[in-house]
């Protein structure tokens, strides 16, 4: 029997055990890790895409766990999480590739500091690490510049946006219900539930996981929890062109400077052929606040720069940026430890807050810890049904010649180029939109497929993949939105202007 | 798997494409097949909906889709072999294409393939506006193939950045389907496009343009809200104090174009650093023996009728190539100074004639352009009036040459 | 009272300087033609302008065909003009030269199509 909230919305009927509050790499890995049991389990987020905000805008790594402070919990998830990948990327059947690491130092300072987290990292339990002098650099990354550095084998590099919507995937393949443009507004108590009202629905659940990243502040004071500040602190990135990704075998960082809160400005490979440069560390107000600068685009270059002599100006393709979700602010500096917390006041309610960098490496043991404590407080019983197995967007470019021809004959939308940089095919696209946790944003679509990354970011296709949205999602033209709400690309037919 | 030989593919049916299969078909070579990824023949003239098409060729002022028909009137009645909607995706230096279409994955072999693939534009990320990233953020062709292939209309209130003729033909455009167009800004002292665009699509709007100027910032985090311009210096810094706000949904770009090579990489063809085109010589021979290339894949030009004169040009080569196995060996480099961006072709054989392309970096008024061999002038052009907009060509007759020494053009105030 | 012009008849789009006195040109220089010479003239009584936009079309294979004017038309009247093309929506097929509006607020110029566009072979009434 459904009822209408006190605000207006229809009450869902299904009562469920666990709603998960945010679909970035952390809520997608405990939604996951939750469908391995037999529990309702719903997603609620608040975009338009799973995977919106900072899980998506970071270098991509694989981090070793090295950085962290013994004893933390961002230590111990971190070297989990790094240890455990294989399986993983296996499962997910997603790219990944454990390049190792360089960071790099240049005098005597440096050195005692590469000693010290060498020393962090074996107390870690990491792996391998070693300090080594010029010529080893040179022999493991001959273009990167250093007097001597700590190399890592361990570290990794993969696509973000691609591994959390395959944990978002495998998650509703195991029956987890994903509620994309669902913002949570508020929640209340009430029958030994929680209501959690969005402006489209209202749902009752029995769990709450508070996965909101950035406004997990927001989300954990909505449960009367005022601990915690969430401090926006933004990177801004560029990314280069694939002609200099082949000068970059692995990643290459500074000796970090603790006080500044940030790894430093790095240079990463992606997992694409890319490289990517920066991020800076920058307090700021908004927690939407996006926009680059042109100071700090002068200063990637620089620095840049430093570490990897061959940075030049043509390689440039585009700059995006991130924001940190920090625990600390600009007075304090540094780090705050991850904070997962279930409090005996606030009953059934799991707080993840804070989860900045290595919260990439670190979201599937957080999740196994989600469940760890959700199992102190009730028996979970398995879901036989599991498969941990997930296969995502077939890249039409990385078959061989023979297998594009049988699959061109299989589906001729394969044999419709749609992305001419990046070879995307019409057939790709079209999954893009309708696979079960499909979308229609220009955006959402480049995520999944890689169109629009290449040379031209969509001078060719967008008119098309514009086109397609109409097509398939039978829109009219004003409805067409780029990534979020409120981002509509078009006015209207040329003859409503 | 079949792989279908052929005499000559020519990769890309829009104006320089058409005019070479053209070309060949008249002079006897029938075994030729056009590749175009669209539905349609015509490449980007089917966008260009307003006139001065064909104001040299036809003597007429035609709409870009009209200049393109006269050359698929012609193809068709030649009976010339082509087909759409089918996109290269690999080409090799052994002149092997790999194409793509719905009916499946096809095979050539060519003789000889001409690369006439167009070119792409300058995007937002390569000139790294500072600010948001919101909906509404255009570049110009993009913005022109909304309005004219798709009928979308992309915006209500608009600034254009680059005076790139693109983008002045688009403030036009949108003026006359009733958006408003604020204002034109320039990084350059000086307008990119045509004079006589500024005139018919600028001042008859009194579409103000802003010279050294350029987009600081972009507001709006859905959609675009309103962007900052300030003035620069002579080294294209923003000036301090100079910021100015403006209100609009939509940014258009037109901030250059270039020419669009992944596939000529793919076979090994040496590109000119300065102009991203292949390095040909006199016959439009690139670095590969057999592949060739022109217009815009070759250099960015601005009037299409010199793209159907050059392409013709590189089909009587082609022709010669096919029936005698090779052209002559074009070992002459033709240099230039710094005031020039490049020229075209890169090097000749002082065996027969031809014409060099170039244009000047910076606006000139009253100069001499010579062409130098050895230190000697061999040839000598007056021009009241050079601007990097309008491409130059001068034409060289091979008994006008010296020697067998590199060619050096210069550019020289009177 | 010289005026500085830019002829737009060609590509060429010449600079040229002209002496007018009274709306009439007595002295020209850096016209490559003499059409530069009719266009200042022209501009001085009743410049004139063509112009290129699109009309819907129906049951086309494509949504669009260009059309542009036979005539250059008084630049005054140019938004006059687009409102009388705006009003048209035209069925497929349409053929290049085809004439859509005859002689256009009877201003000696015919609106024709520049594009061609065959019927959609499945048409839906959207």
């Amino acid at each position: 029997m459904l009822q209408l909230s006190i605000q207006g919305v229809m009450t869902v009927e299904k009562i469920y055990d666990v709603i998960i509050v945010g679909s970035g790499v952390v809520g997608s890995a405990v939604a996951r890790e939750l469908s391995r049991y037999k529990l309702n389990i719903a997603v609620l987020e608040k975009e338009l895409d799973v995977c919106s905000e900072t899980s998506g805008r970071n270098s991509g790594v694989l981090h070793a766990g090295f950085n962290n402070r013994t004893g933390s919990l961002m230590a111990k998830y971190c070297v989990e999480g790094c240890l455990g990948f294989d399986q993983v990327a296996k499962e997910l059947n997603i790219p990944f590739k454990r390049t190792g690491k360089m960071v790099v130092g240049f005098n005597e300072e440096d050195l005692a500091k590469l000693k010290s987290l060498k020393e962090q990292g074996d107390k870690n339990g990491v792996p391998g690490l070693e300090i080594v002098g010029k010529d080893q650099i040179k022999s493991l990354a001959p273009h990167i510049g250093g007097e001597f550095a700590l190399y890592s084998p361990m570290t990794g590099i993969l696509n973000p946006f691609i591994y959390t919507i395959a944990l978002a995937e495998n998650a509703h393949k195991n029956g987890a219900e994903f509620f994309l443009d669902h913002e949570v507004t508020s929640i209340h108590r009430s029958e030994n539930l929680y209501w959690v009202n969005t402006k489209k629905q209202q749902f009752r659940t029995k769990w709450v996981i508070n996965c909101a990243g950035l406004n997990s502040d927001k989300i954990a004071k909505m449960f009367g929890i005022d601990d915690y500040t969430i401090y926006p602190c933004r990177g801004e990135y560029f990314i280069l062109d694939q002609k200099a990704g082949q000068y970059l075998e692995m990643p290459a960082y500074p000796v970090p400077n603790i006080k500044v809160g940030g790894l430093g400005i790095h240079i990463t490979p992606s997992i694409d052929g890319n490289i990517l440069v920066g991020p800076s560390t920058e307090y700021i107000d908004e927690k939407d606040n996006y926009a680059s600068t042109q100071k700090i685009m002068d200063l990637l270059i620089q620095d840049g720069g430093k570490i990897f002599p061959y940075l030049k100006r043509e390689y440039f393709i585009r700059n995006f940026t991130g924001i940190r979700p920090k625990l600390v602010g600009e007075n304090e500096g540094g780090y705050a430890d991850f904070v997962i917390e279930k409090r005996k006041s606030i009953p059934n309610s799991i707080h993840l807050v804070g989860i900045e960098s290595p919260g990439l490496t670190s979201a599937i043991p957080l999740a196994r810890r989600v469940v760890e404590l959700i199992a102190q407080d009730q028996s979970l019983t398995e879901n036989k049904n599991f498969d941990p197995d997930q296969k995502g967007i077939m890249n039409f470019k990385e078959q061989t010649t023979e297998m594009k021809r049988t699959l061109i004959e299989k589906d001729a939308n394969y044999g419709e180029i749609i992305c001419r940089c990046e070879t995307i095919t019409k057939a790709e696209i079209l999954e893009a939109i309708h696979n079960p946790l499909g979308v229609d944003t220009v955006v959402g679509i480049k995520n999944r497929t890689r169109a629009m990354m290449g040379r031209c970011q969509g001078g060719y296709c967008q008119t098309r993949i514009s086109e397609l949205i109409l097509e398939e999602k039978m829109k009219s033209e004003s409805e067409i939105l780029y990534s979020r709400n409120g981002s509509n690309m078009f006015v209207g037919k040329v003859r409503s202007l | 798997m079949t792989v279908s030989k052929r005499e000559v593919i020519i990769i890309g049916g829009g104006p320089a494409g058409l005019a070479a299969a053209v070309k060949l078909k008249q002079l006897g070579i029938h075994d030729l097949l056009i590749i175009e990824r669209e539905k349609e023949l015509g490449g980007i003239l089917r966008q260009c909906i307003h006139d001065g098409f064909g104001l040299t060729r036809f003597k007429e002022a035609l709409s870009g889709p009209e200049y393109a028909q006269r050359f698929k009137e012609e193809v068709l009645k030649l009976g010339i072999d082509y087909i759409t909607d089918t996109t290269v995706i690999e080409i090799s230096a052994d002149k092997q294409i790999i194409a793509a279409s719905k009916e499946g994955l096809k095979t050539y072999q060519s003789k000889a393939i001409i690369l006439t693939m167009g070119c792409r534009e300058r995007t937002h990320g390569a000139i790294s506006i500072p600010g948001a990233r919101p909906a509404g953020v255009y570049t110009a062709g993009v913005a022109q193939a909304y309005m004219n292939l798709k009928n979308i209309a992309i915006g209500k209130k608009v600034v254009i950045l680059g005076s790139g003729d693109i983008g002045l033909i688009m403030a036009r455009r949108m003026t006359l389907e009733g958006a408003k167009v604020e204002a034109v800004f320039e990084l350059q002292p000086y307008p990119s496009g045509l004079p006589r665009n500024i005139e018919q699509c600028l001042n008859d709007y009194s579409i103000p343009l802003f010279l050294s100027h350029t987009v600081t910032n972009i507001k709006g985090t859905s959609r675009l809200e309103g962007i900052t311009v300030s003035q620069v210096d002579e080294r294209f810094k923003p000036i301090p104090g100079t910021e100015k706000d403006y209100e609009c949904d939509t940014l258009i770009l037109s901030v250059g174009l270039i020419p669009e090579n992944e596939l000529s990489l793919l076979a090994g063809v040496e590109l000119d650093e300065r102009t991203k085109g292949p390095k040909v010589d006199e016959n439009f021979q690139t670095s590969v023996k057999g592949i060739f290339a022109a217009g815009n894949v070759l250099h960015v030009h601005d009037l299409v009728d010199y793209v159907s004169l050059e392409a013709e040009n590189l089909a009587q080569n082609v022709a010669i190539y096919l029936n005698n196995g090779e052209l002559d060996h074009c070992s002459i480099n033709i240099e230039t100074d710094l005031n020039f961006g490049y020229t075209v072709p890169q090097h000749i054989s002082a065996k027969k004639d031809f014409k060099v392309s170039m244009r000047v970096k910076k606006p000139y008024r009253n100069c001499r352009i010579d062409i130098l061999q050895s230190g000697h002038i061999i040839k000598s052009i007056k021009m009241r009036k050079a601007i990097p907009a309008e491409m130059i060509q001068i034409p060289v007759k091979w008994h006008e040459l010296k020697n067998f020494e590199t060619l050096k053009v210069v550019v020289v105030n009177d | 009272m010289i005026k500085e012009f830019t002829c737009i008849i060609c590509p060429n789009g010449c600079d040229i300087e002209a002496d007018i006195e009274n709306g009439r040109v007595l002295f020209t220089e850096g016209e490559k033609c003499k059409r530069g010479i009719t266009y200042i003239e022209q501009e001085l009584i009743n410049p004139q302008r063509n112009i290129a936009t699109s009309i819907e079309v129906m049951g086309g294979h494509l949504p669009l065909a260009s059309v542009r004017l036979t005539a250059p038309i008084p630049k005054d009247r140019i938004f006059d003009v687009m409102e009388e093309i705006k009003k048209i929506k035209i069925e497929a097929p349409v053929s290049i030269g085809q004439i859509i509006i005859c002689d256009v607020l009877s201003l000696n110029s015919d609106v024709i199509a520049t594009k061609e566009v065959n019927k959609a072979e499945n048409f839906t009434v959207q």
